[in-house]
C-alpha cells in the first residue's frame, strides 16, 4: 500500500446526472479543500475518463446503472492500479447505510487510506441531503402555487356562472371544503374540472 | 398452497423486495400482480433498481428484505469482491437460462451464409476465431457484471471456438440498458445479455444473435432469491412464505397462456417498460436469432419450474466459485470453498418450501454436469433436464 503524501490533495471523480446536484457537492468538496478533477453527467466513456484522469476517488450517484461498469474495473483490471473497493477496508456499517440511505455510493483506490476519504464522503453525503431538502421544498412550493392558482380559477368561474362577488365565490369553496373534509386546492380541482365542462357543452 | 396452520404467522408482513429490468423477473412479478404475496399474508413492494452493484449494497444494508440477484452475487459478496462485503444466502433459485450472445451486423455478416442461417453456435465460435487470426485485431464484448452467469458463459462460447480471450478478446462490462446503444454506435461488437436485450436489439436490427445460454450449458443456474443471513435468521416464516409465493408463480409459469399474460403485464411502465413484443419472444421459446429470419424453437429458454428450475444446486455454486477464482486469480482453498457454500447456498430452505407444496425435491445437493443430452430422472423419481455444456474444440 501506497503511503499518501500529506501535501497532495485526493483527487475526486464525481458521475452524477443531476447537473443541479453534482454542482452543490462539487462546491462542497472544493471548500473542504478537495480537488474535484473531473464532473461526469453520464458514465458514458465512463472507463476511458477513468483511464485518462485516474482519479483517487469516485463519487457516483447510488442510482447510476454504471456501477456495475466501475466494479468491473476493480475485479477485471487487477494490474491496473485504479482498483477500487467500496468503502475501502472500513466495513462499518452504520457509516454504509448511512451513505447508501443518502444515496451515494464511493470507490476509492487501494493506494488511499479510507480515513482520509471519509471526509469527502460526509460532504457528499450532507450535500445529497441538502438536494433532497431543496427538491422537497421546490415541489412544495410548486404545489402550493398550482392550488393557489386552481383556487383564483374555481372562484371566476363561480362568479361567471353563480353570478357571486369574489368574496362570495371564496366563501362557498371553503364552505364546501369544510363540509367535504377536502384541501381548499382539491375542492378548487373538482368545481373547475365540473364547471369547465359545463361551459364547453354550453 | 398450504393450510395457513401448518405455517407459522410471518415476522414482518410488509417487505420490499428489488429486481432488474430483465424478463427473467417474471416469477416475482407475476407472484405480485397474481396476489400469490397477498395470499401469503404478505404486503410486498416491488422495487426496480438499476444495477446488481445496487441491489446488493441495498440488501446488505437492509434497504431492501429480498432481491433477484445474479447467482455468483451472493458467494462474491461475502469474498467481498468488487464492492460491499456482506452474508447473503438463497434457497431458491428464480430460473434456468435467459441468455443471449449477440454479435453487430458486422460481424455477423462477415459470417459465410452458412454460419448464418444453418450452423451451431459452436461453428459460429470457430467461424469468429477465424475471422479474429485473419483481421488480427481484438474485438471488445460486453457483459452486464463481471461475475454473473453472462461472463461466464460468454467465455465457455469463445473457449469452445478455441478463441484466446486474453489476446483476442476486450471483455468490459455495460448496464443492460446501455448494451443495444453501444452495439449501434459501434462501441462494442457484441454482448451477452439477459433477455429481453438481445431481442431488442435483433429487432431493431442492430445485432443478431449467434448463441442463445441454454446452447451453452443446457439449463444452466441464472438468477437467485437473495437475503442477508441475518434478515433470514430474524423472519424465517415471512422468508418461507416469500419463498412460497414466488415457487407458485413459477408452477404458474409453465403454462404459455400465463407466460403470454405476463409478457403484457411486463411491458408496463412500472415494470420492463418496453412493447411486449421484446419480452415474448423468450417467454414462448419462438425466438428470432436474426431481425427478419425464422423464428427458432428455444422451448427451454426459461425454465422457472420443471427439471428442479429453483433448486440451489451445490455443485453449481461450487462450478461458479471455481470460475469467480480463476476470474480473481487468487486460489481459495477447498475449506473456504467449502464454508462459502453452506452459508450461501441453502439446499435445506428449498426442501421446507417444497414439502409444504407436495413438490417432489431431490434428496442431493450435488449433481453431474455436462453428462446428460435428455431429461433423466435422479434416484428414479425426479425429473431433471439436459446439462450437456458447450464443447471444446481442443476436446
Amino acid at each position: 500500500m501506497k503511503v499518501d503524501k500529506p501535501s497532495a490533495p485526493i483527487r475526486v471523480m464525481l458521475v452524477d446526472d443531476h447537473c443541479e446536484r453534482a454542482q452543490l457537492v462539487e462546491d462542497g468538496l472544493l471548500s473542504a479543500g478537495f480537488e474535484v478533477i473531473s464532473v461526469i453527467t453520464s458514465a458514458a466513456g465512463l472507463l476511458f475518463q477513468i483511464e485518462q484522469h485516474r482519479p483517487d476517488v469516485v463519487i457516483i450517484d447510488l442510482q447510476s446503472p454504471d456501477r456495475d461498469v466501475l466494479e468491473s474495473l476493480a475485479i477485471v483490471n487487477q494490474h491496473n492500479p485504479t482498483a477500487m473497493v467500496m468503502f475501502g477496508q472500513e466495513d462499518d456499517p452504520d457509516y454504509i447505510r448511512h451513505a447508501v440511505s443518502a444515496g451515494i455510493s464511493t470507490y476509492l483506490t487501494d493506494g488511499i487510506n479510507p480515513t482520509r476519504v471519509r471526509p469527502i464522503i460526509e460532504v457528499a453525503m450532507a450535500q445529497f441531503r441538502s438536494f433532497q431538502g431543496l427538491r422537497e421544498e421546490l415541489d412544495t412550493a410548486r404545489a402550493q402555487l398550482q392550488s393557489r392558482s386552481l383556487v383564483e380559477k374555481a372562484k371566476s368561474l363561480l362568479m361567471k356562472q353563480k353570478n357571486l362577488n369574489e368574496n362570495e365565490a371564496h366563501q362557498l369553496l371553503t364552505k364546501l371544503a369544510m363540509d367535504n373534509n377536502q384541501r381548499l386546492g382539491d375542492v378548487a380541482h373538482t368545481v373547475v374540472t365540473t364547471l369547465s365542462a359545463f361551459e364547453t357543452r354550453k | 398452497m398450504p393450510a395457513s396452520s401448518r405455517l407459522a404467522p410471518p415476522e414482518i408482513d410488509n417487505i420490499s423486495v428489488g429486481y432488474m429490468r430483465l424478463t427473467d423477473a417474471a416469477p416475482l412479478i407475476l407472484a405480485k400482480e397474481a396476489g400469490l404475496f397477498k395470499r401469503y399474508g404478505l404486503d410486498v413492494t416491488l422495487c426496480r433498481e438499476v444495477s446488481w452493484a445496487n441491489l446488493r449494497d441495498k440488501l446488505v444494508v437492509g434497504l431492501l428484505d429480498a432481491a433477484q440477484l445474479l447467482a455468483p452475487l451472493p458467494m462474491t459478496t461475502a469474498l467481498g469482491a468488487g464492492g460491499m462485503r456482506g452474508q447473503l444466502l438463497s434457497g431458491l433459485a428464480l430460473g434456468l437460462n435467459g441468455n443471449a450472445i449477440t454479435l453487430s451486423n458486422r460481424l455477423w455478416h462477415s459470417f459465410s451464409d452458412e454460419g448464418k442461417s444453418r450452423l451451431t453456435p459452436l461453428a459460429r465460435a470457430q467461424q469468429l476465431k477465424a475471422l479474429l487470426k485473419e483481421t488480427a485485431e481484438p474485438i471488445t464484448l460486453a457483459t452486464v457484471h463481471a461475475f454473473s452467469m453472462h461472463t461466464f458463459l460468454l467465455r465457455l462460447w469463445l473457449q469452445a471456438g478455441g478463441i484466446d480471450i486474453d489476446k483476442d478478446i476486450h471483455l468490459i462490462v455495460l448496464p443492460p440498458e446501455q448494451m443495444c446503444d453501444s452495439l449501434a454506435r459501434g462501441v462494442i461488437d457484441g454482448f451477452c445479455v439477459g433477455e429481453p436485450w438481445s431481442t431488442v436489439a435483433v429487432e431493431q436490427g442492430i445485432g443478431s444473435v449467434v448463441a442463445s445460454g441454454y446452447e451453452i450449458w443446457n439449463n444452466a443456474p441464472e438468477k437467485v432469491l437473495g437475503v442477508t443471513q441475518q434478515w433470514h435468521d430474524a423472519h424465517p416464516a415471512t422468508h418461507l412464505r416469500l419463498r412460497l409465493a414466488i415457487m407458485e408463480a413459477c408452477q404458474l409459469l409453465q403454462s404459455a397462456d400465463q407466460r403470454k399474460a405476463i409478457a403484457m403485464t411486463m411491458s408496463q411502465a412500472e415494470y420492463l417498460n418496453l412493447p411486449s413484443r421484446y419480452i415474448l419472444p423468450s417467454l414462448t421459446g419462438s425466438y428470432r436469432y436474426t431481425k427478419g429470419g425464422d423464428a427458432v424453437s428455444v422451448p427451454d429458454f426459461h425454465v422457472f419450474w420443471k427439471y428442479q428450475a429453483g433448486f440451489p444446486w451445490r455443485s453449481q455454486a461450487q462450478w461458479i466459485l471455481t470460475q469467480t477464482s480463476k476470474m480473481l486469480g487468487k486460489d481459495i482453498c477447498a475449506e473456504q470453498a467449502q464454508s462459502l457454500i453452506q452459508q450461501c447456498w441453502r439446499p435445506d430452505l428449498y426442501r421446507e418450501a417444497a414439502r409444504l407444496l407436495d413438490a417432489p425435491c431431490p434428496s442431493r445437493d450435488y449433481k453431474p454436469e455436462n453428462t446428460h443430452e435428455h431429461e433423466w430422472l435422479m434416484d428414479n423419481s425426479i425429473e431433471l433436464g439436459a446439462d450437456k455444456l458447450i464443447q471444446s474444440t481442443e476436446g
